[in-house]
């Protein structure tokens, strides 16, 4: 009885686990963001001219790069084996899996391993800099990057990796189509325009035509961090604000830009395509309702094209940003520019690794800069806007077009606040019950004043 | 003789096992235990020592009492329909039913499925395919996701960990009622008793151990849940599903509070080491021999 007993659980046992061995480790939605299995479609690279030059005295050394962006995990694992060709320095590129970039770098300094090179988020440069960063002031690429590197007490500690912006994303075929005519975004500049156009989309058709994400992420970071970042538009301006804040010095209830952030986030959350249930909303959805025509608008970044493109955006479609508006004065900065800013950094260890390893690190980011096939990777194979301006190349996709030309035309603005790092979760919560609808704008306020007067 | 021998025996067979156990488990948590009194974020070189003030912030956490009540509600409710559910298919599985065998590997399946995976695809579940249940069918039950409203989220927490811990107790269940004797149970039965009587005064008691052991086994993996915390809410919405051990995690790691967190794990240690020690010291207690 008992044998029996064992052999029908062990049978059924393994036909149980032959399947979830097999699905297992690939498992992940279709179009999850930060799926590293991700096909990307890429440009040939043109390798033929090469001027830049190699230390030859470097080749044979192996460096390490961790990197926190999963989207371009393969594509830099590419531009290490062509760096390898031409440099012989070996470039291991290691993903942060499931832990933040933080946790993940923290925990290989703490087991003595840490990586030669780590792409963090600015905040996580700041937090880790002057302990373990190499100063990286005198760097030729400096400037090229122009306003775009991150200083921690007057030293510059990480290369800027890439642009990134935020806004509203619009599909213009999809405006053209439902109010038949031709939609020319730069006439849009207020508020009370942007609502009209809601109006009028939603008249023809396009009932709710904005979608929302509903992920902390989005909310706490993207959406809310805006209160600061329009202050004046620029990183200081933020900065003021955020010590203001700490200090207890500033009312947010009567901070112009609080309200009106609010007024815009009210406009959005009245036309979300889920408004009946605004916490269910589906992220993956949102990119296909976009390009199925069912919204018109989508709050998001330049990083969202690849959900766009998997739910069948392409290339030479029309897809471009509003900025987020806060009021009706045409004449407001915030009005006509996106928001564009460097988002990864690379820091390189100071502290562990040999001055050879530091210059071969140094010779692989100097590579990205200033070589023709570097700086063609760096667009074409990753996809990212590059912060240098001696990159000539234009991205492929045309979210990063757009922000590329916006930045290039003045109507993008540099601002990003340097926030706590539980900023996005901690708040995100408070700006997901204004979503719903559970709480009203009082006690958001107070939600947020009190966070920061618990900062330090 | 024996004594002169002893010492050689303790050093081949105990030395390397306590050797382990002290590396990996004794050093970790004393030095955890030391982590608390210092201010140190994880990176810097320097841990300077401030006492007990980490444990001040614990008190001042509000979120964290918080979270610890609302876990305190899960666990009461995860043990309760956890072990019920599970004595009950067991013994249900042990009559000599039709398909037992795969029935009871069936209901072992679940946990043989990680807590994430486990978690993503309940997500799936209950914001996909119930909502568009609810649409097709107009069930109120199924309109709106259940993960966005804060009781109804906790519901589906609690469905899940039902979902996936019940097997692993049925399987124990199983193997008790499979050691009771043949010939107590027949004794009882010549002696008059049947039904409920017999369940209560011949087979309870006997099954105490096993009872023993799944209340061990649900308390503290109820109270130390994360990973279907994780994938299935997340804390959402707003912050309203975050357990005891997902909130000391992004205590330490999120808001980069390592001491608070550590302070705070260790609370959480505590208070699980507690609870479950009395409940093993309770029913042992009732344990009986045949």
């Amino acid at each position: 009885m008992r044998k029996k007993v064992l052999q029908g659980v062990s049978f059924a046992l393994s036909m149980v686990l032959i399947p979830t061995m097999l699905t297992g480790c690939r498992f992940g939605f279709a179009s999850d963001p930060d799926d590293p299995n991700e096909e990307v479609k890429e440009e040939p690279i043109d390798t033929s001219l090469d001027t830049f030059e190699y230390d030859s005295s470097l080749s044979g050394t192996n460096i390490t790069l961790l990197n926190s962006k999963a989207e371009i995990q393969v594509a830099l694992g590419k531009m290490g084996e062509e760096f390898e060709k031409k440099s012989g320095v070996h470039v291991e590129v290691m993903p942060v899996t499931d832990d933040s970039p933080y946790t993940k770098v923290v925990s290989l300094y703490n087991s003595g391993n840490p990586p030669t090179m780590s792409i963090l988020d600015t905040t996580d440069v700041i937090a880790l800099a002057e302990e373990k960063g190499a100063d990286l002031s005198d760097e030729d690429w400096v400037e090229e990057a122009e306003d775009y590197v991150t200083e921690v007490n007057g030293k510059i500690y990480s290369l800027p990796l890439c642009i990134e912006g935020r806004g509203v994303i619009y599909n213009r075929a999809v405006i053209e189509e439902a109010l038949g005519e031709t939609f020319d975004p730069e006439s849009i500049t207020t508020l009370e325009e942007f609502a009209e156009l809601l109006d009028r989309l939603s008249a023809a058709g396009v009932k709710k035509p904005v979608s929302m994400a509903k992920e902390d992420w989005s909310l706490g970071a993207h959406h809310l961090q805006f209160v600061y970042e329009t202050y004046d538009g620029t990183s200081e301006g933020a900065q003021e604000v955020i010590e203001q804040l700490k200090a207890g010095t500033m009312d947010l209830a009567s901070y112009s830009r609080m309200q009106e952030f609010l007024d815009m986030f009210d406009v959005l959350r009245e036309y979300n395509v889920a408004k009946g249930d605004p916490l269910g909303a589906d992220y993956d959805e949102m990119a296909i309702d976009l390009v199925d025509g069912k919204t018109a608008f989508w709050f998001n970044g330049n990083w969202a094209w690849p959900n766009l493109s998997e739910a069948g955006a392409g290339n030479e479609d029309e897809y471009g940003f509003l900025p987020y508006f806060m009021n009706n004065d045409a004449d407001d900065f915030a009005n006509q520019k996106i928001q564009g800013s460097p988002s990864k950094q690379v820091m390189l260890d100071g502290q562990m690794a040999t001055e050879k390893e530091q210059a071969a690190a140094k010779e692989f980011l100097n590579w990205i800069v200033y070589s023709e096939t570097g700086q063609q990777m760096m667009v074409k194979t990753c996809n990212l806007i590059p912060p240098f301006q001696n990159n000539p190349y234009e991205p492929g996709d045309p979210l990063s077009r757009d922000i590329y030309e916006k930045v290039h035309a003045g109507q993008a603005f540099n601002a990003s606040a340097i926030v706590p790092n539980d900023h996005w979760s901690v708040l995100g919560a408070a700006m997901q019950k204004y979503l719903a609808g559970r709480s009203d704008r009082e006690e958001l306020i107070g939600a947020i004043q009190e966070y920061w007067e618990e900062q330090e | 003789m024996k004594s002169k021998n002893n010492g050689k025996d303790f050093c081949i067979f105990a030395l390397p096992g306590l050797f382990c156990f002290i590396a990996v488990v004794i050093i970790p948590f004393v030095y955890g235990v030391y982590l608390t009194m210092t201010d140190w974020n994880g990176v810097s070189a320097v841990k300077n020592f401030v006492g007990l003030k980490n444990f001040a912030g614990v008190v001042k956490d509000a979120q964290f009492w918080t979270s610890l009540l609302l876990t305190f509600k899960y666990v009461i409710f995860v043990v309760v329909i956890v072990n019920v559910m599970a004595f009950g298919i067991a013994y249900l599985l042990t009559r000599g039913m039709k398909g037992q065998n795969f029935f009871r590997a069936g209901f072992f399946t679940p946990n043989l499925i990680g807590g994430i995976v486990l978690g993503y695809i309940w997500q799936f579940v209950f914001s996909r395919v119930f909502v568009s249940i609810g649409e097709t069918t107009g069930w109120k039950a199924f309109e709106v996701s259940w993960l966005s409203d804060p009781s109804k989220a906790f519901a589906a927490l609690v469905l899940v960990s039902v979902w996936q811990l019940s097997g692993y107790m049925i399987l124990i269940y199983v193997a008790g009622f499979m050691g009771l004797s043949e010939d107590v149970m027949e004794a009882a039965s010549i002696d008059g008793a049947s039904g409920w009587r017999k369940m209560r005064s011949i087979v309870m008691p006997l099954m105490m151990s096993s009872v023993t052991i799944c209340l061990f086994l649900t308390l503290s993996r109820a109270f130390m849940v994360y990973d279907v915390n994780l994938s299935l809410t997340a804390g959402a919405p707003y912050g309203t599903t975050e357990m005891a051990a997902m909130h000391v995690y992004e205590k330490a790691f999120t808001s980069r509070q390592f001491g608070v967190g550590q302070a705070e794990a260790l609370i959480l240690f505590i208070i699980v080491a507690c609870i479950s020690g009395i409940q093993v010291y309770l029913t042992k207690k009732k344990e009986v021999e045949a």
